[in-house]
């Protein structure tokens, strides 16, 4: 998939998570007091625009590459650059053609997000909208010499749809980075909480600190997908490191136990302290059904039982040759008979 | 669609390929008991682990097959549910009374052979 | 604040095999939220149980199925409306032991728990209608 048609599926995703429909467009231009007038004014400048846009660009790129930080970020790629002006000159052409509505906003997002993908720093973005004002600004000024207030005017228009689309591009830059929050922190959930393959056909799980509802749904549902890759029989869930359950926690612990039967797997609870204890046994949690043990030593032991394990400690019979290695006497032959 | 309806020595194994309407589960519940007089086996395996969804008739003629079977002597080991659908039933309350429950058809058939013999591993994990 | 509807869709409920396909549709449309594989096997298993209960009782029904958007929340919402026999003791039906042991309405208190809107109207004689959401649960 190129660039581009990666880009035409994102955009209207990006409409969607930020929830920018016909109402919130009308709300921002109100605040903004940008009405049809504006529209109309901007239209009228149109020509004009048309007229100087190739020098504003260029003037607007000599400014930036006067600075060394921007002319390192566009020291090898020309292409880069000149892609970036091409879009500048269509950005700027576009605010003058009136229609600022769902079209126009969509196609502002994705600039904000073109800008945000390629590392555009956010003052470098504001530079910019500032420089422009101010470039085109004098531009007005000189061309409606003889109109000063039809340029004010005119100007003031400008300002509010240029403040239209800041807030619009600031908006792609933060939900990029609410994006990256959130894939993070599923990732810290899932590390959180790993599934440990303990012998063939046994997991451990241990849980450790608090968890809320949607935490025990996702530990349940990453359980159960762990059961079914690895076929395991007997699941050792460890709430040890787990200081309280409330009566959502244990009934999610109860569901996730049934869960697991349906799948032939049986869950055995370990480090029941007897605080929580007291508070399933308050709470009337069917401990019928559930195996609980108080240490995770016991609840292996069991495990392993029912998997069909034996563990036997081998007979310490190297140690006597530990012994004479580490310098101590093979006293077997001088035993006395 | 039809259930293949498997027999393997003393037991039945029905291997759903895809979803099943009402009618269709019906059927091969009929088809199930009708088998098991037939060849007086001992048990049915059913492997569910095609069914995407387990709702409360499905639940239910599960629980039917179990039942109508063990009239006959047979026991119903269900295999092959799947995380989410195991998620929904226990959201639901389905509990599958009356059958057994197994991870997959190699744990269903593992089940069967330690019948009888010492050790259940499968009825400890009930 | 009315729900945006983004997308919808109807089918009509007259026989077990509308009730599968019923439970293909809620998965598709569903898909284009935000939820877990385990959610939407729950939304096509509300879906299953409404659904036959009015092939069991009305003999016939539509279901609606609409992507919805209302206050910064996305959801599927979910309407089946029928001009059956309607039910006499509502608060019966949606009792759960009595619905398990009698036969009626036996998904309905099911469904309910399975999903986070549900609502159930019903008028002997008219029909009823049940409407239920799932909404796509936001993190953070």
């Amino acid at each position: 998939m190129d660039a581009r048609s990666a880009n035409k599926k994102e955009w209207p995703a990006i409409v969607k998570s930020l929830n920018i429909d016909a109402q919130e467009i009308r709300r921002r231009k109100d605040f903004l007091q940008f009405n049809e007038e504006d529209a109309e004014r901007l239209k009228s400048i149109n020509e004009l625009a048309e007229k100087y846009a190739d020098d504003v660009i260029e003037e607007f790129y000599r400014h930036l590459m006067s600075f060394e930080e921007t002319r390192q970020f566009f020291r090898d790629q020309q292409q880069l650059l000149a892609h970036v002006k091409n879009l500048q000159k269509t950005y700027f052409l576009r605010l003058t053609k009136g229609n600022y509505d769902q079209e126009y906003i969509e196609n502002r997002l994705k600039i904000g997000k073109t800008h945000e993908r390629i590392g555009l720093p956010v003052d470098s973005y504001l530079g910019m909208y500032n420089f422009y004002l101010r470039a085109v600004g004098a531009r007005l000024f000189t061309t409606f010499k003889d109109d000063p207030e039809r340029a004010f005017k005119a100007f003031l228009s400008l300002m509010k749809i240029t403040f239209l689309d800041i807030g619009l591009a600031i908006d792609t830059y933060i939900d990029s980075r609410e994006q990256t929050i959130g894939a993070q922190q599923d990732a810290i959930r899932e590390l959180s909480t790993p599934v440990l393959p303990f012998r063939q056909g046994i997991v451990m799980l241990p849980m450790v600190g608090l968890i809320d509802s949607y935490r025990a749904s996702q530990i349940t549902e990453q359980l159960l997908r762990s059961i079914r890759d690895t076929r395991a029989k007997v699941v050792v869930l460890d709430i040890t490191g787990v200081p309280y359950v409330d009566s959502r926690v244990a009934s999610h612990l109860v569901q996730t136990v049934e869960a697991a039967r349906l799948m032939g797997s049986k869950v055995i609870i370990s480090g029941v302290s007897p605080e929580i204890a007291l508070t399933m046994v308050t709470i009337g949690v069917e401990l019928g059904q559930i195996e609980t043990v108080g240490d995770m030593q016991s609840a292996i032991e069991r495990a392993e039982q029912l998997s069909g394990y034996k563990v036997i400690r081998v007979r310490p019979e190297r140690r006597k040759t530990d012994r004479a290695e580490n310098g101590f006497e093979d006293n077997r032959n001088n035993d006395p008979a | 669609m039809l259930v293949p309806i498997l027999k393997q020595e003393d037991f039945l194994i029905a291997s759903i390929q895809g979803e099943l309407s009402d009618v269709e589960l019906l059927a091969l519940r009929d088809q199930l008991v009708d088998k098991v007089q037939r060849h007086r086996s001992r048990a049915v395996i059913i492997d569910v682990a095609v069914l995407d969804i387990m709702d409360s008739f499905s639940a239910r003629t599960l629980r039917s097959i179990a039942q109508m079977t063990r009239l006959m002597g047979a026991e119903t080991i269900v295999v092959g549910i799947q995380p989410e659908v195991a998620m929904s039933m226990v959201q639901l309350g389905l509990r599958l009374e009356g059958t057994t429950i197994a991870m997959d058809l190699e744990d269903g058939l593992a089940v069967l052979k330690n019948r009888g013999s010492q050790g259940n591993d499968a009825c400890d994990r009930a | 604040m009315t729900p945006v509807i983004e997308r919808e869709t109807a089918l009509p409920i007259k026989s077990d095999l509308d009730v599968l396909k019923a439970r293909q549709q809620g998965k598709e449309l569903a898909a284009a939220l935000r939820f877990t594989n385990t959610e939407l096997t729950i939304i096509a298993t509300a879906i299953s149980e409404i659904a036959r209960n009015t092939v069991l009782y009305a003999k016939t029904g539509c279901l609606q199925l609409k992507v919805i958007n209302q206050d910064q929340r996305r959801g599927l919402l979910i309407i089946i409306k029928d001009h059956g026999p309607g039910i006499a003791d509502l608060d019966l039906a949606m009792q759960d032991g009595y619905s398990t042991s009698r036969g009626l309405g036996i998904g309905l208190p099911g469904a309910r728990r399975l999903m986070d809107e549900f609502d159930i109207s019903s008028e002997v004689g008219k029909g009823t209608t049940i409407t239920m959401t799932k909404w796509e649960r936001t993190k953070l």
